[in-house]
């Protein structure tokens, strides 16, 4: 297991946060290191219920929340994108 | 005796080109010092500046306007103006001297490489006045700022700050050691002159200006204004230089280097001005939004001035005119949230008041960058100070320095540009600041933002680490300009806080 940074901009967030992640974690732990660090903080809670997902900055479709980061080919300083589902 | 007229004698007194006898052209004037874009001496001995003055006029003007200024100074001493003044205020002399002087009197150098290396004499002895110029705007700026070291320690860091690994100089110097200390003296004229000095000290000093009398602030005021006559006047260095490439071949040159330096200018006036003007400057005396100058000034004004020399309009001016109302916001909030990072005590400005204005000059600015606003005043009226600070660090572009940031809220978009090479990842905040290193990687591609720096080890892994690099001790590190007083002017706090 290895530490890395990478670069997440959170809906509703101006801008982009450099997380630090480890590569053995899953998409859907980098939505939760993202949003427990920044709602309350810069971006206010979703609604109950809301699903939120993750891409790579520029992707069309979102990434499996069970794939891991070596799964997904998420890279050092990678830039990623996690939004609520519509 | 009676004098010559001026312009009997201008002419042949600056025709001081020679054909040298002991060293040949290429020593007198080495390429990378000089560079003549292949254009003959011959035209470049055609250069002839808009403005003329001679030594003896530019002295005694000069003394005037020093008289003036210091005069003013004098007097105001007595009256004790910063005690009384806002924190909005201090804010803003404490950014812009700490940001200012040092860059001012850095900018000799660039002139004197100008005074020495230029292939036109014409240029030469405007570039010795410029030269002159900028010594006395370092000075002059370093002194006044040293009137308010007995009331506040934070204008230290008017000398201060550009020995510092300070993320927001690391931005600054990058940008000017880009534009004005690396490059030949045509190309440094053309960058400096054109794209920073025609472009925004208009925006630094005859705006701020304004700002400074109605704010009652006429010491500063007064400065300013004998700055900007300066500024004006060798400025226009640049356009008989770009008139010049132009006719000759060189546009397509002429136009690069306006382009890249116009762009990195602009980021950081966005930044450092457009915060000042924007959310620094008490709303009382506030006039014109950022968007308003940069659109009257810039847009407008620079925009005809680049096209009647013969260049065009930058590519990237679509993007420019959607920037002004964004990217300044971002930074805004950027600058507050990790406020321990600076060197002065910043304005949220996002008081009840301020978020109307606000909303009148940005229409949506409620619903994107206000929806962050939002939540740092809920965490302040509820008492939760630390959750106004995020733990992680921004992202940080690899050209200007600045936070990597979009439109945030209701309308979020997520915005970063990115190039791999040689196994790293650079970010970018826009289009232009990626073309920029594209155009030229070998360039830049060594450069380490504060945050690259923070994850390759050359920055400790604790938080104090953090700050002993960038040079502050616990008493230089930032807090609320205003104690979080800013929000009295919402309600009480919530229901759910008192619960």
């Amino acid at each position: 297991m290895a530490e890395f940074p990478i670069a997440c901009n959170l809906q509703g967030d101006y801008g982009y946060k450099v997380i630090v992640i480890d590569d053995a974690d899953t998409v859907a732990d980098i939505i939760r290191k993202t949003t427990d660090q920044l709602i309350g903080v810069l971006v206010a809670p979703f609604p109950p219920d809301t699903v939120l997902k993750a891409k790579i900055h520029g992707a069309e479709t979102p990434l499996a929340d069970t794939a891991t980061v070596k799964d997904a080919a998420i890279i050092q300083m990678a830039a990623i994108d996690i939004y609520a589902e519509s | 005796m009676t004098l010559l007229k001026m312009e009997d004698w201008y002419d042949l007194a600056r025709q001081t080109n020679w054909t040298p006898g002991y060293v040949s052209d290429e020593e007198l004037y080495p390429s990378p010092m000089s560079n003549d874009f292949g254009i003959p001496v011959e035209t470049w001995e055609t250069f002839d500046e808009p403005y003329k003055v001679s030594y003896r006029d530019y002295v005694r003007s000069q003394r005037d306007k020093d008289v003036a200024a210091y005069s003013v100074k004098a007097a105001l001493a007595r009256a004790q103006f910063f005690k009384k003044a806002s924190p909005h205020w201090k804010a803003l002399l404490a950014l812009h001297f700490s940001a200012v002087c040092w860059a001012e009197f850095h900018s000799a150098s660039a002139f004197a490489r100008m005074t020495r290396f230029s292939r036109c004499p014409g240029m030469r002895n405007m570039a010795t006045f410029g030269t002159l110029d900028e010594i006395r705007h370092g000075q002059i700026q370093i002194y006044f700022a040293y009137e308010f070291l007995k009331h506040d320690a934070v204008f230290d860091w008017c000398h201060k700050s550009s020995k510092t690994e300070n993320w927001i100089i690391i931005s600054l110097r990058h940008a000017f050691d880009d534009i004005a200390h690396t490059r030949d003296a045509t190309s440094t004229a053309v960058m400096l002159n054109m794209g920073l000095e025609q472009s925004f000290t208009n925006l630094q000093f005859v705006a701020l200006s304004a700002d400074a009398a109605k704010c009652g602030d006429h010491s500063f005021a007064t400065m300013l204004q004998s700055i900007q006559t300066d500024e004006a006047r060798h400025a226009q260095i640049g356009e008989p230089l770009v008139r010049i490439l132009c006719e000759n071949g060189r546009k397509q040159e002429a136009q690069q280097m306006v382009e890249i330096s116009f762009w990195r200018m602009w980021k950081q006036f966005s930044a450092l001005s457009g915060i000042g003007m924007d959310y620094y400057t008490p709303l009382e005396h506030r006039e014109f939004s950022l968007k308003e100058f940069m659109e009257e000034w810039v847009i407008g004004q620079f925009g005809r001035t680049i096209e009647a020399l013969g260049l065009d309009l930058p590519w990237y001016w679509d993007i420019l005119k959607h920037d002004i109302s964004t990217f300044h916001h971002s930074q805004q909030l950027g600058i507050y949230v990790y406020r321990a990072t600076q060197w002065w005590r910043p304005i949220a400005g996002a008081s009840p008041a301020e978020r109307a204005w606000l909303e009148e000059k940005y229409p949506g600015w409620n619903n994107t960058y206000g929806k962050c606003w939002d939540v740092i005043t809920e965490n302040i009226r509820n008492g939760d100070y630390e959750k106004t600070v995020p733990v992680p660090p921004p992202l940080i572009c690899n050209m200007c320095g600045l936070e990597v940031s979009g439109i945030a809220g209701d309308d979020w978009q997520a915005v970063d540009h990115s190039i791999d090479l040689d196994e790293r990842r650079y970010h970018f905040c826009s289009e232009p600041c990626k073309w920029i290193f594209e155009l030229e990687p070998a360039r830049y591609k060594g450069h380490r933002s504060i945050i690259d720096r923070a994850f390759d080890g050359t920055i400790g892994p604790d938080m104090d680490d953090f700050y002993t690099y960038m040079g502050q001790s616990p008493e230089e590190r930032g807090v609320c300009g205003y104690d979080y007083q800013w929000i009295d002017g919402y309600d009480t706090p919530s229901a759910a806080a008192a619960e």
